[in-house]
């Protein structure tokens, strides 16, 4: 299309070259012709004036010198009638067209006709009419078309020869890209980036690509992390309910242990909580997790889950060392006992052996805070960037601690959703975790 | 009566374990923590081993090797248990005698065990 493109536009230029040219040419012959017919009109005045046709014959015979492309030249005198006429190739003798006026020109037949008075003392005693042939003027036009053509079959040549250089250069690097795409999407390698040396658009391309890569790749890994982490944490309960129930099973008639049914049931409840996360995160990333907002006391539901985290370990004491000692919020009670059952039961996992967990809650004039305290295994400071991030779970942890990393994942999107803030700060000994919510005037309520 | 020692960081299927184990006449030691293993070996002496591979911290699979390293326990079979069925292929690279992926069947356990005591 591009090389059509500059063919039509050579064309265009070359023709009107050779046109303009060819009209300059003819105004210069007209120019020319003319003037020669001037210098006989002069010079044949006096031929006329004394009837000497000999003279004038003689002058029209210097013609044949002076420009041989003149075939025919004739002087008329006032009558019309003809005076003297030169015709050296003996032609029949051309007629002055009746259209044509005295000193003007016509272009006929490949000939030139001109026509120009002869004046003396302010009257016309004449006329001078040559007819040129213009074979020059042919051969010059043709010549240019020639010249016109060839040139315009290099250029074309050039530029065909150039576009398709370019044109296999970026075809390669595309190709190369389109059977890369083909062969990631068979073999499911994302690993191998490709590599290109160029720095246009098909660079930026290709580089975005890559990038797209690695995305995915990092992606892929974490999946196939998680898939092995969900298939441990979930088949670790499973074992254990499996376990006593097939026991109870070989004892039908027998009473049921209470210890196997015990054990059985702490575990199903296990696994209905990873269950659990796994749909929250769910509904996180497809944005349907929806918050039910009212108003209700923070501290009364620390109590209610301060209570239930007790009953979780009997070798944890938790301590309430709170500065408050009501705060009614606006959120969704729910989703924060979700945050506070969370937190508590982290810090009592991840302090094993008897602990104290310290819980307190104190408010400035614009949010309430809440901060829970272990003594436990800590977390260290390069991992605190990470430890909210899904599926996350720390490197370092000597104890064997059961979950799929996902719940500070969903504690800080509920914070965040109430518009609060939620973060960590390293002890000596232990972590502490602290969220705060804002203490909202109930008028501007935070909506969802 | 035989005795097995049973190591999983995992409390609740170590006491299942052990129940199993108990009430089909064996002696068992139950251990949650990998740190305690040497010990118990040393002072319980068991003639078989069911060891978890993923011990928090640990990895049953190393242990496994070590064990077969050391002299007076090479001949001691070890059975490696976990929930990753993908671990079943390294009994070969560490030397234990069967892999049991979680959950297991009872009977399937009992009757493996069985199998390399005699």
């Amino acid at each position: 299309m591009q090389v059509f493109t500059s063919i039509l536009v050579l064309v265009i230029m070359f023709l009107v070259f050779i046109i303009t040219d060819v009209k300059a040419f003819r105004q210069r012959k007209v120019d020319n012709i003319k003037s020669i017919a001037q210098v006989i009109g002069t010079n044949s005045i006096s031929a006329i004036q004394f009837q000497d046709e000999g003279a004038a014959m003689e002058m029209l015979d210097q013609l044949h010198n002076v420009s041989p492309e003149i075939i025919e030249a004739t002087i008329l005198n006032s009558k019309n009638e003809v005076f003297a006429r030169y015709s050296p190739a003996g032609a029949p003798a051309v007629e002055v067209p009746s259209s044509m006026k005295d000193s003007s020109y016509l272009f006929k037949n490949n000939h030139l006709l001109v026509t120009y008075p002869i004046v003396a003392s302010k009257e016309v005693i004449g006329k001078i009419f040559l007819v040129v042939e213009l074979t020059e003027l042919q051969q010059i036009t043709y010549n240019k078309y020639r010249l016109a053509f060839l040139l315009l079959l290099v250029a074309v040549g050039f530029t065909f020869i150039v576009a398709n250089f370019i044109q296999r250069y970026i075809s390669k690097r595309l190709l190369l890209l389109v059977n890369t795409m083909k062969k990631v999407n068979k073999t499911g390698d994302y690993s191998t980036p490709l590599v290109d040396e160029g720095k246009d658009e098909i660079a930026t391309l290709i580089n975005v690509f890559n990038r797209l890569m690695a995305q995915i790749a990092e992606n892929v890994k974490k999946k196939d992390e998680f898939i092995g982490i969900a298939s441990h944490e979930l088949k670790t309960p499973l074992t254990t309910v499996k376990g006593y129930i097939e026991m109870l099973k070989t004892m039908e008639d027998q009473p049921p242990k209470k210890q196997f049914v015990e054990s059985a049931f702490k575990n199903v409840l296990k696994l209905e909580d990873l269950v659990k996360d796994l749909l929250d995160v769910s509904r996180i990333e497809s944005g349907q997790l929806q918050l039910e907002m009212a108003k209700f006391d923070l501290s009364q539901l620390l109590d209610e889950t301060v209570a239930s985290a007790q009953m979780m370990s009997m070798n944890h004491t938790i301590v309430r060392k709170d500065e408050i000692r009501e705060q009614i919020i606006y959120g969704d009670k729910k989703r924060i006992e979700q945050v506070l059952i969370n937190l508590l039961s982290n810090a009592v996992k991840y302090s094993p052996g008897e602990q104290e967990v310290f819980v307190n809650m104190k408010k400035n004039e614009k949010e309430v805070t809440i901060q829970i305290r272990d003594f436990g295994i800590g977390i260290p400071v390069d991992e605190h960037p990470l430890i909210f991030d899904r599926f996350y779970r720390t490197k370092a942890s000597s104890v064997h601690i059961s979950g799929f990393g996902l719940g500070l994942y969903i504690c800080r999107d509920i914070i965040e959703r109430h518009r609060g803030k939620i973060w960590i700060e390293s002890m000596t000994k232990g972590t502490v975790f602290n969220f705060s919510l804002l203490i909202t005037n109930y008028a501007q309520q935070v909506d969802q | 009566m035989n005795k097995i020692l049973v190591v999983d960081d995992d409390i609740d299927i170590l006491g299942l374990v052990e129940i199993m184990l108990n009430s089909n006449h064996y002696d068992v030691k139950a251990i949650s923590r990998w740190q305690e293993i040497d010990t118990s070996m040393h002072n319980f002496k068991p003639d078989l081993v069911l060891l978890d591979v993923s011990l928090g911290g640990a990895d049953g699979r190393e242990i496994c090797k070590s064990i077969k390293a050391a002299k007076e326990t090479e001949n001691l079979p070890v059975i490696l248990f976990s929930a990753n069925p993908e671990m079943g292929k390294y009994i070969e690279e560490c030397s234990a005698q069967s892999f049991i992926p979680k959950p297991f069947e009872i009977q399937y356990l009992l009757t493996t065990i069985k199998h390399f005591l005699n």
